[in-house]
């Protein structure tokens, strides 16, 4: 009677602690992220993080690369923690204060080329990819570098037609990056776009509706798409070849940082300091095609097993000023406006 | 005022560490300003590179201007340290071309960079930044718009290196510092040597030893070494003088003592009571003479080692006189002398001394004259004004005199017969040669020399100046 009294009690204390630790938790420990990056796809981090910090409640909200500036901009509700593959926008952010400090041994052992004024951190290393429908190969040699999708879409453009799909520079913050990145490399990235112009280019805004508009036999190739979602994607859909450029590949990083006015600063930097702790990398380069950045990681998904794989001509986009050039509206204008010029040359 | 304890090395060291504190403080401020402009200057070059970077991008289609934006211009604005970067373009119509921050820069600022490129300072976002601005304009096939065109970033690489140049400065001032303070250690044990040495050698000095100091010393020491020297010869001096005394009172005592000696002896080997009794009377004068002159030596001896008057009294001079006066003229000693007195002055004279002495004096010098003055000498014991006072002013000095009409002293010996045992060659008296020279001390005590000069056309004057002071409260006048 006595033992059973006091195990009553003992159940009832840690009823009480439990519910009252669940109040604290849901009314201190949120976190809001706001991300252009798919939550299927980084899901085992997110899962990792919700299991080591159970008091804290994830708000994640998926968004398109533009939506996520425009809410990291906004004052009435700022996010805790931003993330996005639009890498100029990031680094605007940052530039324009929006970001705060990280100091953590995490970002002590951060590669420096990774980040930018210890605020924001390339913490994936995703490879640009090429992908084309695996009856493409039937009918032309298929490509493995841009001057083998310039020649295709000259010689094989009744095969084609209407049939290869980019991203929108103009709709697509991230679209608009790679293109502007290809154009610094290469003045020929112009004849490029006059070739896809002429073959009636179809234009996306994220690489997820460019997988399916080739899964569903409407395109039969695919040109800049992110390596993460394209390599995910192939692996369930066997009819869809994902090919890194071999001349050169770009590699696209997502940047997160943590509001200047995070609701919940501790919270945030705790996460960002997970996504760039050898546990978050680790997560991220077994079981997500996001590619860890340290070389101190093993796992499928490295950089430094994909530099292994396809060799040397790795071109990650800088993290530094220079990006803050392509967000410059004059810049853009004229960009676009050539984009225009150039997509219809061809055509007419 | 140096208090004795005072260490010079201390005083030293605190005067250099005052010098250094004070000139220090404005050397690290002067560092610090320096600093701050040179980082200023040396990224201030990278504001104008991007600044001429972008120039050099602006172009002007059909007369109005437009830019893409390069690159690089951004990357050098970042530099090294990832500044955060702000750039402001403007057509000359007011127009903001492209700008990606809204920069506090004023019409002011604008007229500035009209006529040449400037460079200054200016808070952004509650943030200290740098800006520079230009104006840009090109020649064209059409009249072409003027651009202003603005750059600036955050301070952090400024004052990273300004930091940086300062700790430098500093730790150059710090070792500065360290290598003077060593330095001046050594230069004030150096200094200081001559002094050690000089100490040195005095402590190890024998306590009679006062010799001349032979010791090699700076120059700024040589005065010292002089000083003590001459110190050391008045030290000497006065033993010599000491020493003469005492050989000179052994002698003078030495003589009668002999006598005595000799008259005994001689009574003794005498069976004749006749001579025993003219022995007897020659030895008790002789000790009588003895005693005596004993006696003046102690007084002598006693003025001599006296410090100051202490007793010092107003008096009246003439009172005295004619007090000594009496008692004299009832003495044996001037039975066969004229004593008179001649005061010619209004009476009483005031003047501040301490009896006793003064009583000592005017008997010694009465005794002298008696004793050096054939019989029937007049001596006159006069108080009159000082000579040498201006005789309308109001008298503050009398000077005490007393003459005779004796023989006088040769000139050689006057200036001598104030020392001990001086008799001014004269060998056929009884005195002790004392009598002047105690007077002269009292006299002395009293702050005036005893003045000895012969008479015409004969006699003595001995005379001394004394200074007068007022009568004392409710005395009779």
């Amino acid at each position: 009677m006595n033992r059973r009294l006091h195990v009553g009690l003992g159940s009832c204390l840690w009823l009480w602690l439990v519910v009252s630790g669940v109040d604290i938790a849901q009314a201190d420990e949120r976190l809001i992220i706001e991300a252009a990056l798919d939550r299927q796809i980084v899901e085992p981090v997110l899962a990792a993080f919700a299991i080591e910090n159970p008091q804290i409640d994830l708000d994640y909200r998926d968004r398109s690369t533009l939506e996520v500036d425009r809410r990291a901009r906004s004052h009435d509700s700022p996010p805790d923690v931003v993330i996005s593959s639009a890498m100029p926008w990031q680094l605007a952010l940052s530039n324009e204060g929006m970001a705060q400090p990280l100091d953590a041994p995490e970002v002590d052992q951060w590669p420096a080329w990774a980040q930018w004024r210890n605020e924001v951190f390339g913490f994936t290393f995703e490879p640009v990819v090429m992908a084309y429908r695996l009856e493409l190969a039937s009918h032309m040699p298929p490509p493995e570098t841009h001057r083998d999708l310039l020649d295709l879409l000259t010689h094989y453009r009744q095969w084609l037609d209407g049939r290869v799909v980019s991203y929108s520079p103009r709709d697509s913050g991230v679209g608009y990056a790679l293109l502007q990145q290809d154009a610094r490399y290469t003045p020929r990235m112009w004849d490029l776009i006059a070739a896809m112009g002429a073959a009636d280019v179809q234009l996306e805004t994220t690489t997820q509706r460019m997988l399916e508009g080739l899964s569903d036999g409407r395109y039969w190739l695919g040109y800049n798409l992110l390596g993460s979602y394209a390599l995910l994607w192939a692996q369930t859909h066997p009819d869809i070849i994902v090919q890194v450029p071999n001349d050169y590949s770009l590699v696209l990083m997502r940047m997160a940082f943590v509001h200047r006015d995070a609701p919940h600063p501790a919270a945030a930097k705790r996460f960002v300091r997970f996504l760039l702790s050898r546990r978050g990398q680790h997560i991220l380069a077994g079981q997500t095609p996001l590619f860890s950045v340290r070389d101190d990681v093993v796992g499928p998904y490295t950089a430094q097993r994909l530099r292994d794989q396809v060799g040397d001509h790795l071109y990650p986009i800088p993290i530094n000023a220079t990006l803050l050039a392509f967000v410059d509206t004059l810049r853009r204008q004229a960009f676009l406006r050539r984009w225009d010029r150039e997509i219809q040359i061809l055509s007419e | 005022m140096i208090s004795p304890r005072t260490s010079l090395k201390r005083r030293l060291t605190l005067w250099l560490i005052v010098i250094v504190a004070g000139l220090g403080t404005l050397l690290l401020i002067e560092a610090y300003t320096s600093a701050r402009k040179a980082a200023d200057r040396a990224m201030d070059g990278q504001l104008e590179a991007a600044s001429l970077t972008i120039a050099e991008s602006l172009q002007w289609p059909e007369g109005k201007p437009t830019l893409e934006m390069p690159a690089s211009a951004l990357q050098i604005l970042a530099t090294r340290w990832q500044e955060r970067v702000f750039y402001w373009l403007q057509a000359d119509n007011g127009v903001s071309m492209t700008q990606n921050a809204d920069l506090p820069i004023t019409d002011a600022m604008l007229e500035q960079a009209r006529h040449q490129p400037v460079y200054l300072d200016a808070v952004y976002d509650g943030r200290p930044i740098r800006l520079s601005g230009r104006e840009v304009d090109s020649a064209g096939w059409d009249t072409q718009e003027p651009v202003q065109l603005w750059v600036g970033h955050t301070r952090r690489g400024r004052d990273l290196l300004a930091q940086e140049l300062f700790r430098k400065s500093a730790t150059r001032f710090a070792a500065m510092v360290l290598i003077t303070a060593a330095l001046v250690a050594i230069a004030m044990r150096t200094m200081l040597a001559p002094l050690r040495r000089l100490r040195q050698t005095l402590r190890s000095r024998r306590a009679d030893d006062i010799s001349p100091l032979t010791l090699g010393v700076p120059r700024e020491m040589q005065e010292l070494v002089e000083t003590l020297n001459r110190l050391f010869a008045d030290q000497r001096d006065q033993r010599d003088a000491l020493l003469r005394f005492i050989a000179d009172a052994s002698h003078q005592l030495k003589t009668p003592l002999a006598g005595l000696q000799s008259t005994s002896e001689l009574a003794l080997t005498s069976r004749d009571p006749n001579s025993w009794y003219q022995a007897l009377n020659t030895v008790h004068d002789s000790a009588e003479r003895t005693s005596r002159l004993a006696g003046q030596m102690l007084s002598l001896t006693r003025l001599q080692h006296l410090g100051p008057g202490h007793q010092r009294e107003p008096l009246a001079l003439d009172r005295l006189l004619r007090e000594v006066a009496t008692d004299w003229a009832d003495r044996q000693d001037s039975r066969e002398h004229d004593l008179g007195l001649a005061i010619d002055l209004p009476i009483p004279i005031w003047i501040e001394g301490e009896r006793w002495a003064l009583h000592e004096l005017l008997n010694n010098l009465i005794d002298n004259a008696c004793r050096y003055t054939p019989p029937g000498s007049e001596i006159t014991l006069r108080l009159s004004n000082d000579e040498d006072e201006d005789p309308n002013g109001a008298a503050e000095r009398v000077t005490l005199a007393i003459e005779d009409d004796g023989p006088g002293v040769d000139t050689e010996s006057l200036a001598r017969l104030t020392q001990p045992f001086e008799r001014g060659r004269r060998q056929d008296t009884r005195g002790s040669g004392l009598g002047l020279a105690i007077a002269d001390s009292i006299g002395l005590r009293h702050g005036s020399r005893l003045t000895v000069t012969n008479r015409e056309p004969r006699g003595l004057k001995v005379s001394l100046t004394l200074p007068r002071c007022r009568p004392p409260e409710g005395s009779v006048t």
